[in-house]
């Protein structure tokens, strides 16, 4: 008996594998039904072609809904970057020691951090001496100012005054044309002034950078001889960070006196080195106030990086992000819902077509695939459309604001894809109801 | 002495008024029907349109189902066809029983079992010739160049090779049900089943297209011609008469 079955198993095996593969593949292919899937594809681009003002209609159903979130995301996108690049100009590895932080949040802050010690230029030394970790120490002090030249006006220009020249590093400027003052000239006290280009812009008509050295302008009422010209940043929130004038510290003191607080910029090697120098910064920070300024629990100076610009952006925008991007959905939404209109009328107007096709042996699945490829494939092309024209509509507003475009692969594929999911869902009743109609009566249907 | 031995054993069972106990199907049928009905709900009442309709097919035979509007020769057909199933009753194809299948199982038997010839054509109007021919194949999973050639062969044996890329309303009404019948054939099926094939066609033309399911008889297809029209029926071996839902008349006439 034992020995009959296995001789059974045995002699069985191979073909009864083999068998199985067979069947297997065979399902699997059923299953798929590539053959029906293809047919399924081309029927649903045959019956957009023939009712080509039903597929237009959808199709700029769906392109408006996915041009309109793609224009959003990318513009919030291309400000995000923006507003990144800009506050890190001074990169990741900058921090500051100030008398008050940049953000106060309340009247009672500002009281509290007004009783503070000014931070002071021996401040700065101090910390070029005594922090190890620290590569860069630079001080600058900043007021706003009319700057002429002949006739011309240019108000509301940043006087920055510097020292030592590595500020401008630290603060990420280069030099275009000219040259940053010596390190002689920088404690000399002299009226010399490296300027952004819209100074060029607006006090000397737009003249080539080489011509304007060695040119004065007039700060404060003194003549300032420009060495440089910085290369431009660009603006943000329409604000230009290139209207700007660089002048030594020295001789910012000399016009302006010793009358605020500084700020003392730090800058490490790399971004993993910014807590040890911080902690250092705070040590000799504590040493130097010896207790004196003590009060409540304030160490009496704000160390900060630039990522509170950043968080504070985040956290304003946030919502408003979410909402544009909400109004935007709802114009796909409606996208949808005229592609599952569309749908509708085509199920019924089909109707014959699904019965004689039910009758020759198409499964439930089948027609449902046919339906689902068509809508698919309808809203896939809009969403490829949309993405371009999304594209074109935030180029043209990038264009119309002033900030450089970003346009990501990701957006492309997520505007692709939202809308091809769209499509599914949209298309999935209205093929449900195809897929579920009695062959008989379809086949009775005109 | 005689008359003792002249009561059939299966004598009481025809006049009896008991319930009818079913004959087990014929398994060497092609088709096979046993007591079937078809029940439907029109409001609050019930329409019977076949009361327990019985009878078998055999392989290669030329059938014909005759009845008036109304006598249930739709239903019928409906049913033969695997578009339906019925509301009580066996009906056994191919050795397989059809009345208890779902609608895929359905589906699958009409596209392997089952080549319907309609009235109308029934052909899609946007697809070739060709195309159409092929769409059976499609749903039966067929690789393309297998499906080429079988469709070709198909439109060869009901002469219209020359026409495989015309569509159909570039073709004749003779055209048009000739590949409507090339596409009934190309998947080899069981039955030709046939719905008042030559409604729609002039004399002349209904005449070529019965010589054709002659022809298609005489190649050993089972064909089944569903018509109102005797003229039709007569070209059948076998005529199935349908009334009021029940058989009338079932008589071999060749």
């Amino acid at each position: 008996m034992s020995q009959l079955n296995t001789t059974r198993a045995g002699a069985g095996s191979a073909p009864t594998n083999h068998g199985e593969t067979f069947s297997v593949t065979r399902r699997s292919f059923s299953f798929f039904r590539l053959t029906a899937l293809w047919e399924a594809f081309l029927v649903a681009l045959g019956s957009l072609r023939a009712n080509k003002l039903r597929t237009a209609l959808t199709l700029v159903g769906i392109v408006v809904g996915v041009a309109a979130v793609i224009a959003v995301v990318t513009i919030i996108q291309g400000l995000d970057n923006k507003v990144a690049t800009t506050f890190s100009s001074q990169g990741s590895t900058v921090f500051t020691i100030s008398k008050r932080p940049q953000i106060i949040r309340s009247r009672e802050e500002f009281v509290k951090f007004n009783k503070r010690k000014d931070v002071t230029h021996e401040d700065a030394e101090a910390v070029a001496r005594l922090c190890a970790a620290c590569w860069r120490v630079g001080v600058a002090a900043n007021v706003r100012e009319t700057v002429k030249h002949g006739d011309q006006k240019f108000e509301n220009v940043v006087i920055r005054g510097v020292t030592p020249a590595t500020m401008f590093e630290i603060d990420g400027r280069a030099i275009e044309v000219g040259r940053i003052w010596t390190e002689a000239e920088g404690v000399s006290g002299r009226e010399i002034c490296v300027v952004g280009p819209d100074v060029l812009t607006n006090l000397f008509g737009g003249a080539s950078a080489d011509r304007v050295i060695g040119q004065e302008v007039r700060i404060a009422g003194r003549p300032f001889q420009i060495l440089g010209v910085l290369e431009p940043l660009g603006s943000i929130f329409g604000a230009s960070r290139d209207s700007v004038a660089y002048i030594p510290y020295s001789t910012y003191q000399k016009v302006y006196g010793a009358r605020d607080s500084i700020v003392v910029f730090v800058q490490v090697p790399t971004a993993e080195q910014l807590e040890v120098a911080e902690d250092q910064v705070r040590t000799v920070m504590r040493n130097r106030r010896g207790g004196v300024f003590k009060q409540e629990d304030d160490e009496g100076f704000s160390l900060e990086t630039q990522d509170v610009f950043l968080d504070l952006y985040g956290k304003a925008t946030s919502n408003i992000k979410l909402v544009t991007i909400g109004v935007a959905a709802i114009s796909l939404l409606v996208g949808g819902i005229v592609v599952m209109n569309i749908m509708l009328v085509s199920v019924t107007e089909r109707t014959k077509e699904i019965g004689i096709r039910k009758a020759i042996g198409a499964r439930q699945k089948d027609v449902l695939t046919q339906f689902l490829i068509e809508a698919v494939a309808v809203t896939a092309i809009g969403g490829a459309i949309g993405v371009v024209t999304g594209f074109g509509l935030a180029y043209l507003i990038a264009a119309l604001i002033g900030f450089p475009l970003l346009i990501s692969v990701w957006a492309a594929v997520m505007g692709v894809g939202i809308s091809s999911l769209v499509g599914i869902i949209s298309g999935l009743w209205p093929a449900w109801r195809a897929a579920r109609l009695d062959p008989i009566e379809a086949l009775r249907s005109e | 002495m005689s008359d003792v031995t002249l009561v059939s054993p299966s004598a009481p069972s025809v006049l009896t008024t008991e319930p009818h106990v079913p004959q087990p199907h014929d398994a060497s049928a092609l088709i096979s029907m046993r007591e079937i009905w078809k029940t439907y709900q029109m409001g609050s009442e019930q329409v019977h349109a076949l009361h327990g309709v019985s009878f078998d097919i055999h392989r290669g035979e030329y059938i014909a189902i005759i009845g008036p509007s109304g006598s249930g020769k739709s239903t019928l057909m409906n049913l033969i066809g695997c578009l339906d199933t019925p509301s009580n009753g066996e009906y056994w194809l191919n050795s397989k029983n059809v009345s208890e299948m779902d609608d895929d199982e359905l589906a699958r038997i009409r596209n392997q079992e089952v080549g319907f010839v309609f009235q109308t054509f029934n052909l899609l109007a946007r697809a070739t010739a060709l195309h159409n021919v092929e769409l059976p194949l499609i749903y039966g999973g067929i690789g393309s160049a297998k499906r080429h050639e079988m469709a070709q062969q198909a439109l060869a044996a009901v002469d219209l090779s020359d026409r495989v890329t015309h569509r159909p309303n570039e073709l004749s009404g003779g055209q048009r049900q000739r590949v409507a019948i090339a596409r009934a054939l190309v998947n080899h099926p069981s039955i030709l089943l046939a719905d008042e094939p030559t409604g729609a066609l002039d004399s002349h033309t209904s005449m070529e297209i019965m010589d054709l399911f002659e022809r298609l008889h005489g190649e050993g297809n089972t064909i089944i011609v569903v018509t109102h029209e005797h003229d039709i029926a007569k070209r059948a071996h076998r005529v199935i008469s349908i009334r009021d839902g029940l058989i009338e008349n079932d008589e071999k006439i060749r």
